[in-house]
Formats: C-alpha cells, sequence, structure tokens
C-alpha cells in the first residue's frame, strides 16, 4: 500500500515536471507573440494585442508568407516523393534477390551517417554550377536524397511484416510488380506510408543548413531561415514579429504532433528498435 | 530478364537521387579537401596540405574540445532526464495520450525556432530566466557574457529540444519488458527503485546504447541552435565544428572548410564505432 503511494507521487511530480519543462517555452513563445512590447516583465504591464500578427501577414517586406509558402511547398513535396521513392526501393529490397542488395542497404544507411556540413559545400557549388540556387529545386533534391535512408528504413520494417503469399497471390492473377505494390500492398501498410511522410516533411520543414547556404532570399527561402534572419530595420531584433511568425509555422506541426502521435512515434521506433 | 527490369524500376529512383545528392557531395569534398580551394585564387592541387593546416589550428582544437564537451554534457543529461519521461508516459494515467503528444513537441518544431524562444527566455535585460533569478537570488546572468554561461545555456536548450527523442525511444523499449518480471520481484520484495535498477534498465541496456548512438552522432554535428543563440561567441568558446567549417565556406575557402567537415565526420565515426563494440560485447556478455 505505501509503495503505491510513493510511485503515485513520484508519477504526479514527474507529470508535473514534463509539462512545466516541455510546455513553459511555448508558452512564453505565445505570451511575447500577443504582447504589445518583449520586455514587459521589467515593465511590469502586459497589454494584449495582435498586432504581430496582422503585421507578419500583411507587411509584405517582411516576407513571412512567402517563407511559409516556400517551406509547405517544399517540405510536402520532398516527402511524398522521398516515401515514394523509398516505398519503390524497400519493396524491391524485402521481395527481390539480387546481387548487391545488401551492398545497396549498407551503403545507403552509411551515407546517412555524414553530417550536413560534410556535404553543403559542394553542393553549393553544384547547385551553382547547375544555376540553381535560390530555386526551391536547390532543397527539394537534396531533401530527397538527404531523407531517403530513414524513409527505406522504416518501410523496409513495414514490408517485411507482410506476408509474401499475398504477393504471388496477386502475380498469380496476372498482375505486374509495379501494380502489385500500388493495388494490393501499399493500402496494406497505409498507416506506416502515413507516418513516414509525417516524419519526412517534418525533417524537411526544420532543415536550416542546407536552405541557408542555398537560398539568397524571399523566393526560396524557407521559414527556419526566415526567422533565424529576421532583422528590424535598424538592427534590434524584432522578437514580437518572431514569436508571431513563430507560432503561426509551429501550429501545423503541434496538430501533427498532438493528433497524430501515434504515427509519429510508430515511425520513428519502427526505425530505431530493428 | 524480365524480373532484372523490374528490380531497375524499383530501385534505381533511390539510388539516382542518393548518388547525385549525397553519395557525389561526399566524394567531392573529401576531393576538395585535398584542394586549395578558395575564391579568386587559382586552385592548386595541395594533397593533405590542409590536414596539415587543421594540426596547427588553435580555433579548430577550441571548436574540437567545445563540440565534445557539449555532446557529452547534453547527451548525458538528456539521457537521464529522457529515462525519465519515458518512464512517466510508461504508466497508465488519463490523458497519457495528451501527455505522448505534449511531449513530442520541442522536437517536432523547427530548431531555429526553438532556439529563438531560448535566446529571448536568457536575454539579459527582460528575459524569462533572469527575472527568476532575480526574484530568488537578487542579482541576473550575463549568460552570453561568459564561456561558461553560454555553454550552460547551450546545454540546457539541447537538453530542452532533443530529449523527446531519447524519450520516444526509450518508451519503446519499455513496452517490450515482459509483465512476469515485475510480478516475480515483487514477490522477492525488490521496492521500485530495485526494480528500476535490477530488472527495467538492464533489459532495455541494447536501446539506451542505440538511443545514445544517435543523440551522440546528432549532437557532435549541432549547428542550427549555437548558429541562432550565441553565434559561437563569446570569442570564438561556443563556435561548434560545424560552425567553424560553415564559416569557412561562408569565406570562400572551400577546400579548409571541407577538411574541417571531413574530420567531423572521422570523429562521429570512431564514436559510432565505439558504441557497436559496447553494444555487441555487452550481448555476448549477457
Amino acid at each position: 500500500m505505501n509503495e503505491e503511494k510513493l510511485k503515485k507521487i513520484l508519477l504526479n511530480l514527474g507529470i508535473a515536471f514534463i509539462l512545466i519543462f516541455f510546455l513553459v517555452p511555448f508558452i512564453w513563445m505565445v505570451l511575447v507573440s500577443l504582447s504589445k512590447s518583449p520586455d514587459f516583465l521589467i515593465q511590469g504591464s502586459y497589454s494584449l494585442t495582435i498586432k504581430n500578427y496582422i503585421d507578419i501577414l500583411k507587411i509584405e517586406n517582411l516576407h513571412f508568407i512567402d517563407y511559409l509558402k516556400n517551406s509547405l511547398i517544399i517540405s510536402g513535396l520532398t516527402a511524398m516523393i522521398s516515401a515514394l521513392i523509398g516505398a519503390l526501393a524497400a519493396y524491391a529490397i524485402s521481395r527481390f534477390k539480387f546481387h548487391g542488395k545488401m551492398i545497396i542497404v549498407l551503403s545507403v544507411l552509411a551515407l546517412s551517417m555524414f553530417p550536413q556540413i560534410c556535404i553543403v559545400g559542394y553542393l553549393y557549388k553544384l547547385m551553382s554550377n547547375f544555376g540553381w540556387i535560390n530555386s526551391y529545386k536547390a532543397l527539394i533534391f537534396p531533401y530527397i536524397a538527404y531523407s531517403l535512408p530513414l524513409s527505406l528504413w522504416i518501410l523496409m520494417s513495414y514490408f517485411s511484416q507482410i506476408p509474401n503469399e499475398i504477393d504471388e497471390a496477386t502475380l498469380v492473377d496476372g498482375a505486374s510488380r509495379l501494380q502489385t505494390l500500388g493495388i494490393i500492398i501499399l493500402p496494406l501498410i497505409l498507416p506506416g506510408l502515413f507516418s513516414v511522410i509525417l516524419l519526412l516533411f517534418m525533417f524537411s520543414f526544420n532543415e536550416f543548413l542546407f536552405a541557408l547556404m542555398l537560398t539568397t532570399d524571399y523566393t526560396a527561402r524557407t521559414v527556419p531561415v526566415g526567422i533565424a534572419l529576421f532583422q528590424g530595420l535598424h538592427g534590434e531584433i524584432p522578437w514580437g514579429y518572431i514569436m508571431a511568425a513563430s507560432v503561426v509555422s509551429t501550429i501545423p506541426i503541434i496538430l501533427i504532433a498532438l493528433f497524430s502521435q501515434r504515427y509519429i512515434v510508430q515511425g520513428l521506433t519502427k526505425g530505431a528498435v530493428k | 530478364m524480365k524480373r532484372l527490369k523490374d528490380i531497375y524500376i524499383f530501385i534505381l529512383p533511390l539510388i539516382l537521387f542518393i548518388g547525385a545528392f549525397s553519395l557525389l557531395p561526399v566524394i567531392g569534398t573529401f576531393w576538395i579537401s585535398l584542394w586549395r580551394d578558395v575564391s579568386f585564387l587559382p586552385g592548386k592541387f595541395i594533397g593533405l596540405g590542409n590536414y596539415l593546416r587543421i594540426l596547427k589550428d588553435i580555433q579548430f582544437l577550441q571548436s574540437l574540445i567545445f563540440t565534445l564537451l557539449f555532446s557529452l554534457f547534453s547527451v548525458a543529461i538528456e539521457m537521464i532526464i529522457g529515462v525519465i519521461v519515458a518512464l512517466v508516459l510508461n504508466e497508465k494515467f488519463t490523458g497519457r495520450g495528451i501527455m505522448r503528444g505534449v511531449s513530442l513537441l520541442p522536437w517536432a518544431i523547427p530548431s531555429v525556432i526553438g532556439a529563438r524562444i531560448w535566446q529571448l527566455i536568457y536575454r539579459y535585460d527582460f528575459g524569462l530566466a533572469n527575472y527568476l533569478i532575480r526574484n530568488i537570488t537578487g542579482s541576473s546572468i550575463n549568460w552570453f557574457g561568459s564561456s561558461i554561461g553560454a555553454f550552460s545555456a547551450l546545454v540546457f536548450s539541447d537538453v530542452w529540444r532533443t530529449t523527446p527523442f531519447v524519450a520516444i525511444i526509450i518508451l519503446a523499449g519499455l513496452q517490450t519488458v515482459p509483465e512476469e518480471l515485475y510480478e516475480q520481484s515483487k514477490i522477492d520484495g525488490a521496492n521500485i527503485f530495485q526494480r528500476l535498477f535490477k530488472i527495467t534498465l538492464p533489459v532495455i541496456k541494447p536501446i539506451i546504447i542505440v538511443a545514445l548512438l544517435f543523440r551522440t552522432i546528432d549532437a557532435l554535428r549541432v549547428f542550427d541552435i549555437i548558429y541562432v543563440i550565441t553565434g559561437g561567441g563569446p570569442g570564438g568558446s561556443t563556435s561548434s565544428i560545424s560552425l567553424y567549417s560553415y564559416k569557412y565556406f561562408l569565406l570562400g575557402d572551400f577546400g579548409y572548410g571541407s577538411t574541417i567537415s571531413i574530420i567531423l565526420f572521422f570523429i562521429a565515426f570512431i564514436i559510432a564505432l565505439t558504441y557497436f563494440k559496447i553494444g555487441k560485447f555487452r550481448e555476448v556478455a549477457q
């Protein structure tokens, strides 16, 4: 009985700790975004306003809407293409026997060990030669390549759970491999596909170093770079704008995290526990 | 023959993308690191010249030491808090689903946004951290005025951002611990702390090593939060290897910048190998 009590106290302490530690910065972000000035703590008075939000959405020179649009398009395309290519490759690896299969899997995983800084210098040169700097292409192609190992790894573990007999039955009926994958197998791993797409979207939405190096202005610049480089006209840091922009750009991610928590966790742990 | 064609259709897109935008850049970086490749100067093959230069580079040594200390401290603290959070999330209580979602948030949002929030919290004059500290101790801390202050601020922000990742991985491990193990030891009279250290932690040891591996590799390449929060200051004392390399790219010195990044890769590689060794060794020993 005593032990149950102790456990309950510890559990409640733990819950309180998680809520305070994880959430206070978010609350702070919202408070500052809704405040007339960011220094209300020393001013001693807090005045509520939505001016920061109106400004970042209305003032064109701030280009926040451009950053958000770029981010959504780039991350959306990356997530879909990378999941598709990953699904094709993961299917082949889990179903076909062929020479060099292990080499492909191992080298893909080995490449994902390279820190981003190891490829960004050369990527910059490559993109300059292509004339792609400051375009969507300059980010989408490297993002797909850099996220493919994750996509392949997670999807491989989902495919390996589907028995081979299902494929064979469909193939006997005269369907091609591609049809088998698209019509029969993919629907079976839909939750897996969904969690991969969410994770890839989050990865590219959050990515900073490539975007910092490979874009120069609002035509292709993404939200993280925009927020990192946000500056006022006189060099001061416009905290109200930054926090309002942060709130707006984290809303989609927060919704994904809260409502699809199960899928994200599933995808992440599939990749890790194996 | 038809099967072979099939295989290509499935695998080729992956090989093309990774080949062109991962493998080629990696090889290219190795190649560039052997050159004097500076803007406005003709390129010149200098073999290991850049690598010899790095041996005498005091600033590189400083960023190496910073990066290792940063990784050591933040990964160690994240692992401890991550295990605690995972233990909480593994219990049954109302609102557990929401709590698991909340525990994802710091990791799910862009690292730059998290860094901006912490930068604001650490502000000397109107930051929340100093407001609380002033109310308790009566004086403020200038977080970014000293290297130890900047270091602690960075570690704390990183712990906030990446503890969720550790917690999720550990939680997956906790769910595989068979319930019978606990029942037996309850009968034997072990209390909850004994059960934690004698049963839970040993059983999930392999998954702890996996989490350690992922987090260490990731911590060694830290860039975003440092770029935003301190920019490497004060006096270069918080410049990570990634940031140091990036600064050479900015200056147009691609040869030396590439060399620094290659060294970072080798450090991460050696540490990863060590973990693999430890992980395997333990499995054999048990």
